[in-house]
């Protein structure tokens, strides 16, 4: 306080030269005008115009085609709804939908066995290990569902390496994995880590104190947990079994890998098959039933938001950190380790590990010992052969690009979305997020459709090039990258903008110099996600894709179409390396910019 | 030199009014204080007067550039305002040096390099940080940061300065010497400058007038010693200071003199008006604690006041002065007098002057009334 008092003695100097008027001295800076509107205006009229035409690119056309008599590229179309009823006569879309639900509903049961004892034993209990579990959980980022899938098959499939062990120990193999049982076992497998995340989190945040009053009235650590912890447990256990069954519908991986041998279709599969493998497709249908799982979807998605809006409305978060006490289970502390380890060993690691030892062999079969049938032909071979090795080419320019060009857009439409007068700010919000309720399928058909659409050729441009490919896996992974950035954006404290607006910046001039700069930490998370994301999606790419477009996913499936398990092995390798390489060096150079 | 005048401004916010009609006319270098409690509305005011907010209708102007004007569609952007502000977090922006925050406006205005220098020396040494320029907002200390970001208001020599709660986030003991430094800059300079606040000594040791607030209405505009000495409005007489409150009915006028019984205490008040009540009128009775000299009930009434008897039944001793409460029918009215020593039955004694009388506004929430009536 030194300092102020010698300031207050300081001679006052004049402020200014007498000449100039006090107020103009530096009159405020005049920003350019386009066509009468000011620069951000136009900025925020680009964002959702961009926008609606990506979210609505897919979506028109099949509306469009569902109620068509013929396809969409032919002259003179008329208003039928001749599809649908073709849909569930000869196409038997019915059986279909009853097979979706059942995979879906088994899968989502399935999933919360998994996830929510899970959740209580790592978050909630003195098990050893907690923190190498939690971490555990984390898997499936790194892996797609399809590896995940031909992980599985090499294991545990007919002819998988447990599945014949147990043939020649105990006679008989006691599983049918091309089932929807087995299907829902390996997509409950996969969408646990999720479902856990909801509850893990919900635990954490609980206040730790209704516990300790339970503890003070007498409740042992079970009593505590069949009365506190549980019923604690409903919201997410809600919110995350909609969001299972919705990702469940929609899926394809699993269901193509295990149901196409044995004939058992659900929601994508059917549209792969009608759409893909018949020689002469019926576009009618097949934009018919887009147009049903779509508002499905749809639906599912509406519920999803409705119920996490109502969850924040009843979340008791504290600011106050309060370190829950572990509860001390005793001797059933090992059977509930023993159920930890089971699920990330048999589910994930033993098939992820043997897909990875499965591409450095020539066969995979307890019968004879793999050590002796070391060899790197498998990698050999997708070196030798161009197209293989431009697949894993294409997936690097796509996810890279992608991400980048994901992550600009979707910074700037969170900000315009969040810090903006913008009129239609909440509209940018809801078509951001809407992707989220496309299957990836039919955001390839339909994106395939708006590029036929387009008038003057302009499609054929696009059509068949990686540019179609970044536009469809940019659209898939839009949501995740604004959920990400958004928060961020939420933190930064509004009177930063302000002072720089009133200190002369335009909305355009605050972006660049104050948001932009300070969302880059959030930016990089975003990159990364979208990056991941992006290496791992193939579904859009299945329409979308050419000869010369293939990618890691799209070859793996024609790989293993042939009947080449050991290059399909070798290329999801390849893929998890790449993820977890990429992941690994940016999260360092992330971590040295901050220090 | 230009004036700033808002008038008729009106905000809505999804059909809750926040500000209705406030009209202000705020002189040239004058220290404009807006003084209310939270949700008053005078943040929101000085929002629009930044261009941060839309009014939903009204006029603003600083001398004849109009900056919002409902009728005509007149709104100019925050940017195009040419307005320096303090905001009440400071918003220094954390990724830039002290210098580099205050070369922002300037680098906007296009202010060449060298002259840049010289101002942001000038600025940053006004406010005595001249020799902290490279560090870093989050190196300084929240008494540092707030002159900093009052360096960077001004470093551009902007119309007006807006100061939205500058001092708020400061201890008390520095909040005082800021208060005293802060009005000696602004002496200095002749900016006109306009403060919000709900720290009514703060507006009462700076302003050269303040505007009080509340629900988003203008209860009351004059200088320190206008708005303290003759509050409006039984609310501003409540905000401002202590006072205490007697309800009671006109019984009868004469000569400008009013003859109101108190509702509970069955006493009778001979009190001056200065305002248009009749006969029958029910009214709320005011006069400050410091005003308010105690007397023996034996002693002869003195000239000119008014005197009502109560009982004591606390003394607390403050130093200067003691603080005495004093029951009065069912209420307990709060009296400062220099001396200790009463107890039992008093006379209170209130010059004439002190005396003021409103419509009947129930100032007091019934908690501290409820709160009031059960002491002893």
């Amino acid at each position: 306080m030194q300092l102020m008092t010698s300031v207050t003695e300081r001679p006052h100097k004049s402020p200014q030269p007498d000449l100039v008027p006090f107020s103009e001295r530096f009159p405020a800076p005049r920003y350019r005008r386009i066509l009468g509107a000011d620069r951000s205006t136009v900025v925020y009229w680009a964002v959702i115009i961009a926008l609606a035409v990506f979210v609505l690119a897919p979506v028109v056309p099949t509306l469009i085609q569902a109620l068509s008599d013929r396809p969409l590229y032919e002259q003179g179309g008329v208003f039928t709804l001749d599809n649908f009823t073709r849909l569930f006569t000869e196409a038997d879309f019915g059986g279909v939908a009853l097979n979706t639900v059942m995979f879906a509903v088994l899968t989502t049961l399935l999933t919360l066995v998994i996830a929510v004892p899970m959740a209580i034993i790592v978050v909630r209990t003195d098990i050893p290990g907690r923190r190498i579990f939690g971490a555990g959980m984390q898997w499936p980022f790194f892996i797609s569902s399809l590896i995940l899938g031909f992980g599985w098959i090499t294991m545990y499939g007919p002819a998988g390496f447990v599945s014949t062990w147990m043939r020649t120990i105990v006679g008989v193999v006691p599983w049918n994995l091309y089932s929807i049982p087995g299907m829902a076992i390996t997509e409950a497998v996969a969408l646990a880590p999720i479902a856990y995340v909801f509850c893990a989190n919900a635990l954490r945040n609980a206040d730790a104190s209704l516990e300790g009053a339970a503890q003070t009235v007498g409740a042992g650590p079970f009593r505590i947990l069949r009365s506190v912890v549980i019923p604690l447990l409903r919201p997410p256990v809600v919110y995350s079994s909609i969001l299972v069954f919705s990702m469940s519908i929609e899926t394809l991986s699993v269901p193509l890998l295990y149901g196409q041998p044995v004939d058992i279709t659900v929601f994508a599969t059917f549209l792969y098959k009608n759409g893909l493998q018949s020689i002469n497709p019926d576009y009618g249908v097949l934009g018919a039933a887009s147009t049903i799982i779509l508002a499905v979807t749809v639906l599912l998605v509406m519920i999803q938001a409705r119920l996490l809006k109502d969850a924040k409305r009843f979340v008791s978060v504290r600011g106050k950190a309060t370190r829950p006490r572990l509860l001390d289970l005793g001797w059933v502390k090992y059977l509930a380790v023993a159920f930890v380890t089971v699920y990330i060993v048999i589910g994930a690691a033993l098939p992820i590990g043997g897909l990875v030892f499965r591409s450095f062999t020539s066969f995979f079969t307890p019968l004879a010992n793999p050590f002796n049938a070391l060899t790197l032909a498998n990698y050999e071979l997708i070196v030798q052969f161009p197209t293989y090795l431009q697949s894993i080419r294409n997936s690097l320019v796509v996810a890279s690009i992608g991400a980048v060009v994901v992550s600009l857009f979707a910074t700037v439409a969170v900000v315009v979305a969040r810090r903006s007068t913008f009129r239609y700010r909440r509209l940018i919000e809801y078509l951001a997020l809407a992707p989220q309720a496309m299957p990836g399928l039919i955001i390839g058909i339909g994106l395939f459709w708006a590029f036929a659409y387009l008038p003057f050729g302009a499609g054929n441009l696009i059509q068949g090039t990686l540019g179609a490919l970044i536009i469809a896996f940019g659209l898939r992974s839009l949501p995740s990258a604004f959920g990400s950035i958004s928060p961020a954006v939420m933190q930064i404290g509004e009177e930063l903008d302000n002072a720089a607006r009133v200190s002369g910046a335009d909305w355009i001039r605050t972006f660049t110099r104050i948001l932009g700069r300070l969302l880059t930490p959030a930016f990089g998370a975003a990159l990364i996600l979208t990056f991941v994301t992006m290496m791992k999606e193939y579904s859009p790419a299945i329409f979308l894709g050419s000869s010369k477009t293939n990618i890691i996913g799209t070859t793996m499936l024609e790989l293993w179409v042939q009947g080449n398990t050991g290059s399909v092995a070798a290329l999801a390798t390849t893929q998890i390396v790449i993820t977890a390489a990429f992941v690994g060096v940016a999260g360092l150079l992330m971590r040295g910019k901050k220090d | 030199m230009p004036d700033v005048v808002i008038s008729k401004l009106h905000k809505e916010f999804s059909g809750t009014t926040v500000l209705s009609e406030i009209d202000i006319h705020i002189k040239d270098g004058e220290f404009f204080t807006l003084l209310g409690p939270s949700g008053c509305g005078k943040s929101t005011t000085l929002s629009c007067l930044a261009g941060l907010e839309k009014p939903t209708s009204g006029h603003i102007a600083i001398g004849d550039v109009v900056f919002f004007d409902s009728d005509d569609h007149t709104y100019v952007p925050p940017e195009a305002r040419n307005l320096g502000m303090v905001f009440q977090s400071y918003a220094l922006w954390p990724h830039m040096t002290l210098e580099q925050n205050l070369a922002m406006p300037l680098n906007i205005r296009k202010v060449p390099k060298a002259e840049q220098k010289t101002l942001i020396y000038e600025a940053l040494d006004k406010v005595g940080m001249a020799h902290l320029m490279k560090r870093y907002p989050h190196q300084l200390s929240g008494g540092q940061q707030q002159r900093i970001a009052l360096a960077r208001a001004l470093v551009y020599s902007p119309r007006v300065l807006l100061l939205d709660e500058p001092l708020s986030n400061l201890d008390a003991k520095l909040r005082e010497q800021a208060r005293v430094w802060l009005k000696r800059l602004q002496t200095e300079l002749g900016i006109t400058t306009i403060y919000v606040t709900h720290d009514q000594e703060e507006a009462l040791a700076m302003s050269d007038r303040i505007a009080v607030m509340s629900n988003g209405n203008l209860m009351q505009v004059g200088t320190p010693e206008e708005i303290y000495e003759t509050p409006a409005t039984a609310e501003v007489a409540a905000f401002i200071g202590k006072s205490n409150f007697i309800d009671g009915t006109i019984e009868s006028v004469s000569n400008g003199t009013a003859t109101i019984s108190t509702e509970d205490g069955g006493a009778v008040i001979e009190a001056p008006l200065d305002g248009a009540f009749a006969a029958g009128d029910a009214v709320t009775v005011a006069f400050r604690p410091e005003r308010a000299t105690l007397v023996p009930t034996a002693a002869a009434e003195p000239e000119e006041s008014v005197v009502l008897s109560g009982t004591v039944i606390a003394a607390s001793y403050v130093g200067s002065r003691v603080e005495y409460a004093v029951k009065f029918g069912r209420r307990t009215l709060l009296v400062d007098h220099y001396r200790s020593g009463f107890s039992g039955e008093v006379g209170i004694s209130v010059p004439f002057d002190a005396v003021r009388v409103y419509p009947r506004t129930a100032v007091v929430s019934d908690d501290v009334e409820e709160l009031m009536a059960a002491t002893v």
